[in-house]
């Protein structure tokens, strides 16, 4: 019954009708996404450029394992960098030491950052604010000092390098172009998941744990359950990502790759510029800080006074120029764009969209779901058996 | 005999190190811990003020001003930076956790990161404050570090007598315990916030000196005592001056019998693990109220 009247909803949307109303921004994310599926093969995309684009979306899962957790219950983690590393170094050591399969290991990381999100999930339900922050943190420098202590076997600052690749197919070009789509098809399958998740019922109980989580007890839904939930989640789709990256051309169980806090504090930028707690905007902020960077690495333009090419100071003014946009764009880009691209329709459409000025979605506006107040209406028609289930 | 003398000597040694190194992190904590009793912010930026410290008196020495004014710069920048730390990014953002770790954490990486471009990685040597040693009952004693040992007891038992013997202090003390009554009593808020991130910057800048002296000033010094730090604080108690300078001397002393009997590659570690497991068994510390724990 409940089937029957998911596929009517399926029909209304995929109908003409359907696909009229859904928001400009849908079209949008398919343009994009159909371009980066199609670059390798059509649009002539470099070797170089694949492998980078193959990092931006391991560096985008990251960030999106991060936001799902963080953005939406409110459990803020320090220590991502803590599961990325239990994926990766665990399967790298299993495929180094013990010649395990790739596939076998990657499942074994996986399980291991599960259990890693137990660790972090269990006391998170007794701490809070500072102590939690604290009690994340800590893990992966500890780690950092396991690693130099018994470089022997981990390989210290160098990390294990040179595990068995996942994907091999021929020549140089082949093989990076297999891997980026092997990326991109992760991503895809992440993001969807966390997307689907984030904008059902589950997912208004997770941004309610972040409000309140009184109020989610009162209402007769246990918040611990999906705390430890959505914790656990996260940490085996950052163990999967950080597995399957030791596993390609660009990436290697290396502290600078999965454990250091710089990338942590990039993971926190990414999301929180891209618009913290959307899954979108982890997207989108991700994207911006690997190429942004990137793209500052590569300004050979000499600085006037202090004479020294803007390449070579390249991580020092990017975190200058992020903190300015964390300070003066604090709800993100995607929120913001969101916001004024309505802004812009409506006076288009001659004012008949109306646009809410606290940023959310205005009233009675059925295609006008904001991103952050996740008023999907979209989804409402699956995600109720949905939470039926998860209540209990 | 002798066999029975040597090991005594060296426990008397490790003593003495493990003093040394106690005042360092309790110069290091009790400025962490005053930031988060008066504004409830971890400032991650605190690790900053200790390069700042450490490179402040490298450059005044390298100007040929000498190690003592060295050490005067070493407490007046840090001081200067910690104040506009407050004044033009913190406050803004004070009662946003996750704001206010992410912009310290932004602020700590640019601070390393700039001192690695123009400083490179290697270390830079600090001349002595005063040059010498002596030998007292089998325990050698350079009098620089013994120098070193009692300005940094100097300044902690200043600011505690400033703490309690002042009108500021004693203010510093009522916003700690609530700041809506201590306001409405008349005490002037910002003057005390700003007191305290002057007092905590100096505190860790002198730190940083203390420790350049010791082993040298470097790009990356300021993250190992400020992780240090947050573990003498969580043992101690957040926001209690006399926990921290009790929670610097257990885990000096812990520090210091672990590199020497155990493993010399083992700094850090033990006090970091010591911590995960109080924050998890006993959030409070020793002398935090227990309300704090959200």
């Amino acid at each position: 019954m409940a089937d029957s009247s998911l596929v009517g909803e399926v029909r209304a949307r995929l109908s003409w009708a359907g696909l009229k109303r859904a928001p400009i921004r849908y079209y949008l994310a398919a343009v994009f996404l159909v371009g980066l599926a199609l670059g390798p093969t059509l649009g002539g995309m470099g070797t170089l450029l694949m492998l980078q684009w193959t990092t931006a979306f391991f560096f985008v899962m990251f960030v999106l394992s991060w936001d799902f957790v963080a953005g939406y219950t409110g459990q803020v983690s320090f220590g991502h960098t803590l599961f990325f590393t239990a994926g990766g170094y665990t399967t790298a050591a299993l495929n180094l030491y013990l010649g395990v399969d790739p596939l076998l290991g990657i499942l074994a990381g996986t399980v291991v950052a599960a259990v890693s999100g137990l660790f972090f999930a269990l006391p998170a339900l007794r701490l809070g604010g500072h102590y939690l922050a604290l009690f994340t943190l800590l893990p992966p420098l500890i780690l950092v000092r396991i690693f130099v202590i018994f470089s022997d076997y981990t390989g210290g600052s160098g990390g294990l390098s040179n595990p068995e690749p996942l994907l091999e197919a021929g020549d140089f070009a082949a093989n990076a172009q297999a891997n980026y789509y092997l990326a991109f098809a992760l991503l895809v399958g992440i993001f969807a998941l966390l997307w689907t998740i984030t904008r059902s019922d589950t997912g208004r109980i997770l941004t309610a744990i972040r409000e309140s989580t009184d109020a989610v007890q009162s209402s007769g839904f246990n918040p611990a359950k999906y705390k430890v939930y959505s914790m656990v989640l996260s940490a085996v789709i950052g163990g999967l990502a950080g597995a399957v990256f030791v596993h390609t051309p660009v990436g290697s169980a290396s502290p600078s790759q999965l454990l250091d806090l710089s990338l942590m504090l990039e993971i926190l930028l990414a999301s929180i510029i891209g618009g913290f707690g959307t899954i979108t905007g982890a997207l989108v902020g991700g994207l911006f800080i690997f190429w942004g960077l990137d793209w500052l690495e590569g300004v050979e333009y000499v600085l006037p006074v202090i004479q020294t090419p803007v390449g070579e100071i390249a991580t020092l003014l990017f975190f200058g120029v992020l903190l300015l946009l964390v300070y003066f764009l604090e709800e993100g880009i995607l929120p913001w764009s969101y916001r004024q691209g309505n802004r812009v329709l409506s006076l288009i459409r001659g004012g008949q969209r109306p646009v809410a000025t606290d940023g959310g979605a205005p009233d009675g506006a059925g295609d006008a779901e904001g991103v952050a107040s996740h008023e999907d209406s979209m989804d409402q028609g699956t995600a109720g058996s949905d939470a039926g289930r998860d209540s209990q | 005999m002798p066999g029975t003398d040597e090991p005594s000597g060296m426990i008397t040694q490790v003593l003495v190190n493990a003093l040394l190194l106690s005042a360092l992190y309790a110069l290091v904590a009790i400025g962490f811990t005053m930031i988060f009793g008066i504004v409830d912010i971890l400032n991650l930026a605190h690790g900053a003020a200790i390069i700042l410290g450490g490179f402040s008196a490298f450059y005044a020495v390298q100007l040929g001003l000498g190690i003592w004014v060295g050490g005067l710069a070493a407490i007046l920048v840090p001081a200067l930076f910690s104040l506009l730390l407050y004044w033009i990014l913190v406050k803004p953002v004070q009662h946003k956790n996750t704001m206010v770790i992410i912009t310290t954490l932004i602020v700590l990486t640019m601070i390393e990161e700039a001192f690695r471009i123009v400083e490179g990685t290697g270390s830079h040597v600090l001349p002595s404050l005063v040059a010498g040693g002596t030998t007292i009952g089998g325990v050698s004693i350079q009098y620089n570090r013994a120098v070193l040992f009692v300005a940094s007891w100097l300044a902690i038992g200043g600011l505690f007598i400033f703490i309690n013997r002042t009108w500021l202090g004693q203010a510093i003390q009522g916003v700690s315990m609530s700041t809506r009554g201590s306001v409405l009593v008349g005490v002037d808020h910002e003057k005390v916030v700003l007191a305290t991130f002057g007092i905590a910057g100096g505190l860790a800048g002198w730190a940083g000196l203390f420790m350049g002296i010791s082993q040298g000033v470097t790009w990356d010094m300021g993250l190992e005592p400020l992780l240090i730090a947050f573990a003498i604080v969580v043992i101690g108690g957040m926001g209690s001056i006399k926990g921290s300078v009790v929670g610097a001397h257990i885990i000096g002393v812990i520090e210091t019998v672990t590199t020497t009997y155990v493993d010399a590659r083992l700094t850090g570690v033990s006090a970091l693990v010591i911590m995960m497991i109080i924050i998890v068994a006993m959030p409070q510390g020793l002398y935090g109220q227990p309300g704090e724990v959200g």
